[in-house]
C-alpha cells in the first residue's frame, strides 16, 4: 500500500504537485479557525481581568502575570492537579490492563462469543456519557439504589442507606468505574486489531522454545504493539486527564465539591461558576502546558526509537 | 490552463466544504420570541395563555417557551445571553438576578416600569432586578417555603401542629423514632435554603454590609447555634441522604418517608401529580397532607428564605420590542391570577389574594409575611454556583465539627463576595 502511494506520488509529481495542497487548504483554514483561534482567544484572557461582564462587552484590562501568580500560588489549585494526576493515573493503569486483557480473552474466543463481547464493548462505548453517569448513579443511589439493595441482602452487610459519594475516596472509586467502563472498549478494539496482526509462526516458535504465556507477551506481542500501546495510553491520559462530564454530573448527585473537584472541572467552576474566566483561563493554558509535555515527551521518545 | 485548474480544484474544494456547513435559506415568517421558563413551576394554564396571548396580539409572530432546569442556571445563562443566539426573555432566580443586572447581561427597564405595574410590583424584586439606579428584571412570581406534614403520622403519635421551631424539631424526632426508615423532617445535606430559618431564627446571618465590605457571619456564635440546631435535625430527625439534593421529594414522601418537610409551596402540586404524569405523584395521599408555615423560636412565622423569580428582556435580544410584549404579557392582571390559583405569590402585590383563603394559601401567606433574603450583592450567584454552602451542608450532615466547617466556609464567601 505504502509502495504503490509513493510511486503513483513520483509519477504525479511533476504534473501538479500543488493540487494535494490546494486540496488541504480549506481544511486547514477551518482546523486553524476552529482550533487555532479558541486557543488564541483562551490565551489571551488568561492575561486580562475578565468576569462576567466583560462577558457582556464591557473592556477587559489587562493584568499581566496577576491570573497565573494567583493560581499557581493558590493551594486548592495544587490539591485538584494532584488529585487530577492521581486519579486520571490511576484510570490509565487500569484501563490499559483490562483492556488488554480483554483483547487477549477476544483472541481465544470463538466466533459467535467474540461476536458477543463486542457488541457490549460497543454498547458501553457508544453510551453518552452524562447518560451512563445518571444510570450509575442510580445503580448507586443512596435510597434506592440497586448496590445497596443487593449488598444488603449478603448475611451481615447493612448498607440501606449508605453514601458512595460522601467520602471523596468512594467517589472517586464509583467515578473510576464509569469512566474505565467506558474507556476499556476503545483500548480493547484498538489492541485487538494490532493483537491479530502479530505473526502466528513467530508465536508458535517462541512457544516450541518452551515460552510461556507471560514471556511470549514480554517479548513478542508487546514489542509488536508497542506503537499502539504508546498511542493509546497518550490518548487515554489526555482524555482521563481533562474529565469533566463524569465528575460535573457525579458532583451534581451527590459527594462533595470543594474535596472532588478535577482539573476539568475546576476550570469551570472557576470560569462559568465563580465567573472569573481570567483566572480560568490561566488553569487551562497551564493544563494545555502540561498535557503537551506529556505528548511531547512520549512523541519524542517513539520518534528517536523508530530512527534508531 | 494548469494553474486554472489548481485554482478550481481549490476553489471546488473549498465550495464543497462551505456546502456541509451552508445553512437553508430562511424563509421570513416572522420574528419567533423564546422565551426561558425554569423548572416546572409556571403551570400549563399559564404557559398556554402566554402563547396564545401573545400570538394574537402581535399577528405573523411566535412565540416558544423553552424550559430550563434550575441546576447550572447561572453558568447557561452567562454562556447563552452573551452569544448571538440569545433567548429572549428569560426568567432567573431573584437572588441569582444581581449577577446579570451588574454585568449588562438586562435590557433596560426603567422606562417601562410604571406600564409594568409600578409601585404594585414586589418591592423586594424590583430591588433584586434594579442596578446602580436602573430597572432591568422585574418579578416574576415569589414564592415561600412551607411544611408539609403527612397527618396520619402526626395522629398516630398525638403530635399537634408545632407552635415554635423547637417544637417542629421535636415533632421530628418523635416521628424519626416511632418509624424505622421515616424522616421526621426530611432534610437532605446539600438543601441550604432549608438550613437558613435555623441561623435567622437564632439571630445570625449569612453575611452582612459594614464599612464598605462583606463579612460572613457563619461563625458568630448566633449562627453557630443555628447551625448545631440544623445538625442535629440532620442526624437524629432525617433519614435522607447526607450529599443528596431536595429535588425528587416526592418520591420518597409518596414511600410514605417522610413525616414533615419544608418545600415552596408549589411543592403540592409535586406531591398530587397524578400518577401516569411523567413525574408521578400520588394523588390518594391529598387527605393526610397537611401544611403550616414554620414557625419561628418565639412563636408567629420563622424567617424563611424567599424564593422566586425575576424575569428580564436580555440585551442581545434581536427582537426587544416584541420581547416587552411578552414581558407586559407575563405580568398582565390574567397571568399572574393564573400564577396565583397555582399557589405562587403574585408579582403584583394588588393581586395577593388570588391564592386563595385554604390552609395552604394561609400557610404561604403567614411564610411570606416574615421571608428574607440572601445578601444583596452581585457576586452572591457565584456563592451558589461554585456550590459552596451545598457542601458546606453536606459535611454539616456528616456530623463534621461545625465550628471549624463555619469558619472554612466564612472565608470562601468572604472571598467570593470582596
Amino acid at each position: 500500500m505504502a509502495l504503490a502511494s509513493t510511486a503513483v506520488g513520483t509519477r504525479r509529481r511533476r504534473r501538479g504537485a500543488l493540487a494535494p495542497a490546494m486540496l488541504l487548504v480549506p481544511t486547514g483554514v477551518v482546523l486553524l479557525a476552529i482550533i487555532g483561534w479558541p486557543l488564541i482567544q483562551l490565551i489571551i484572557i488568561s492575561f486580562q481581568e475578565y468576569g462576567r461582564a466583560q462577558v457582556f462587552g464591557r473592556p477587559p484590562e489587562w493584568v499581566g502575570l496577576q491570573n497565573y501568580i494567583d493560581v499557581l500560588g493558590d493551594p486548592f489549585f495544587w490539591d485538584v492537579l494532584g488529585r487530577s494526576v492521581l486519579f486520571a493515573a490511576a484510570n490509565v493503569v487500569l484501563t490499559m490492563v483490562i483492556g488488554t486483557l480483554v483483547a487477549l480473552l477476544m483472541m481465544r474466543l470463538h466466533r459467535f462469543f467474540r461476536l458477543l463481547v463486542s457488541v457490549g464493548l460497543l454498547l458501553a462505548w457508544a453510551m453518552p456519557a452524562l447518560t451512563a453517569v445518571v444510570v450509575w448513579g442510580w445503580m448507586f443511589d443512596t435510597q434506592y439504589g440497586v448496590i445497596n439493595y443487593v449488598l444488603s441482602l449478603l448475611p451481615g452487610v447493612d448498607l440501606i442507606g449508605h453514601s458512595w459519594l460522601i467520602e471523596p475516596l468512594s467517589f472517586f472509586a464509583v467515578a473510576t468505574i464509569i469512566i474505565t467502563w467506558q474507556s476499556v472498549p476503545f483500548v480493547a478494539f484498538t489492541v485487538y486489531a494490532g493483537l491479530t496482526q502479530v505473526p502466528d509462526e513467530v508465536l508458535e516458535a517462541a512457544q516450541l522454545d518452551g515460552a510461556g504465556a507471560v514471556s511470549r507477551f514480554r517479548l513478542i506481542v508487546f514489542p509488536y504493539l508497542k506503537s499502539i500501546f504508546l498511542v493509546v495510553t497518550i490518548l487515554q491520559v489526555i482524555w482521563d486527564l481533562r474529565v469533566f462530564t463524569q465528575i460535573y454530573a457525579l458532583q451534581g448527585i451527590g459527594g462533595i465539591r470543594e474535596q472532588t473537584s478535577t482539573i476539568g472541572v475546576y476550570i469551570f467552576q472557576t470560569s462559568l461558576g465563580t465567573g472569573d474566566f481570567g483566572a480560568g483561563g490561566a488553569i487551562a493554558v497551564i493544563l494545555v502546558i502540561v498535557m503537551m509535555t506529556i505528548s511531547l515527551y512520549y512523541v519524542k521518545k517513539s520518534i528517536q526509537e523508530e530512527t534508531l | 490552463m494548469r494553474k486554472l485548474s489548481i485554482v478550481a480544484l481549490g476553489a471546488a474544494a473549498a465550495v464543497a466544504l462551505a456546502g456541509c456547513a451552508a445553512e437553508a435559506p430562511e424563509a421570513e415568517t416572522g420574528a419567533e420570541i423564546r422565551v426561558w421558563l425554569v423548572g416546572t413551576d409556571t403551570p400549563q394554564e399559564a404557559r398556554d395563555y402566554l402563547v396564545e396571548t401573545f400570538e394574537a396580539e402581535n399577528p405573523g409572530n411566535t412565540l416558544v417557551i423553552e424550559e430550563q432546569a434550575w441546576g447550572g442556571l447561572v453558568d447557561k445563562l452567562t454562556t447563552s445571553l452573551s452569544g448571538s443566539d440569545s433567548p429572549d426573555v428569560v426568567e432567573v432566580g431573584n437572588t441569582q438576578a444581581a449577577a446579570f443586572t451588574s454585568a449588562g447581561a438586562f435590557l433596560d427597564l426603567t422606562a417601562d416600569y410604571e406600564a409594568l405595574g409600578g409601585d404594585d410590583l414586589l418591592p423586594g424584586f424590583v430591588e433584586a432586578g434594579s442596578y446602580d439606579g436602573a430597572f432591568y428584571a422585574a418579578p416574576y412570581y415569589s414564592g415561600a417555603r412551607v411544611v408539609f406534614y403527612d397527618t396520619a403520622m402526626y395522629d398516630d403519635l398525638g403530635l399537634s401542629v408545632p407552635t415554635t421551631l423547637e417544637e417542629f424539631v421535636a415533632n421530628g424526632q418523635a416521628i424519626a423514632e416511632a418509624n424505622d426508615g421515616v424522616s421526621g423532617i426530611y432534610f437532605p445535606g446539600q438543601d441550604w435554603y432549608n438550613a437558613l430559618p435555623y441561623i435567622w431564627e437564632n439571630g445570625g446571618e449569612i453575611a452582612t454590609f459594614e464599612n464598605g465590605e462583606w463579612v460572613p457571619g457563619f461563625s458568630s456564635p448566633e449562627s453557630i447555634a443555628g447551625l448545631e440546631m440544623v445538625q442535629e435535625v440532620m442526624t437524629t430527625a432525617s433519614v435522607a441522604p447526607k450529599d443528596g439534593n431536595e429535588a425528587e421529594a416526592q418520591v420518597p414522601y409518596c414511600n410514605g418517608e417522610i413525616g414533615q418537610l419544608s418545600a415552596p409551596s408549589w411543592f403540592k402540586w409535586s406531591i398530587l401529580a397524578p400518577e401516569d404524569a411523567e413525574a408521578p405523584g400520588c394523588p390518594d395521599k391529598e387527605a393526610t397532607l397537611g401544611v403550616f408555615a414554620l414557625p419561628g423560636l418565639d412563636g408567629g412565622p420563622a424567617q424563611v428564605f424567599a424564593g422566586g423569580s425575576n424575569i428580564a428582556v436580555s440585551a442581545n435580544s434581536a427582537h426587544p420590542e416584541l420581547a416587552k410584549s411578552a414581558l407586559a404579557i407575563l405580568l398582565s392582571e390574567e397571568y399572574q391570577s393564573i400564577l396565583g390559583g397555582a399557589g405562587l405569590v403574585p408579582a403584583l402585590v394588588s393581586l395577593g389574594d388570588t391564592i386563595g383563603t385554604d390552609a395552604t394559601a394561609q400557610a404561604i401567606s403567614a411564610a411570606a409575611s416574615n421571608a428574607k433574603l440572601t445578601p444583596a450583592s452581585p457576586a452572591w450567584a457565584e456563592v451558589e454556583a461554585a456550590g459552596v454552602l451545598q457542601d458546606f451542608f453536606v459535611q454539616i450532615a456528616q456530623g463534621g465539627d461545625v465550628a471549624q466547617l463555619a469558619a472554612d466556609v466564612d472565608a470562601r464567601i468572604a472571598d467570593i463576595l470582596n
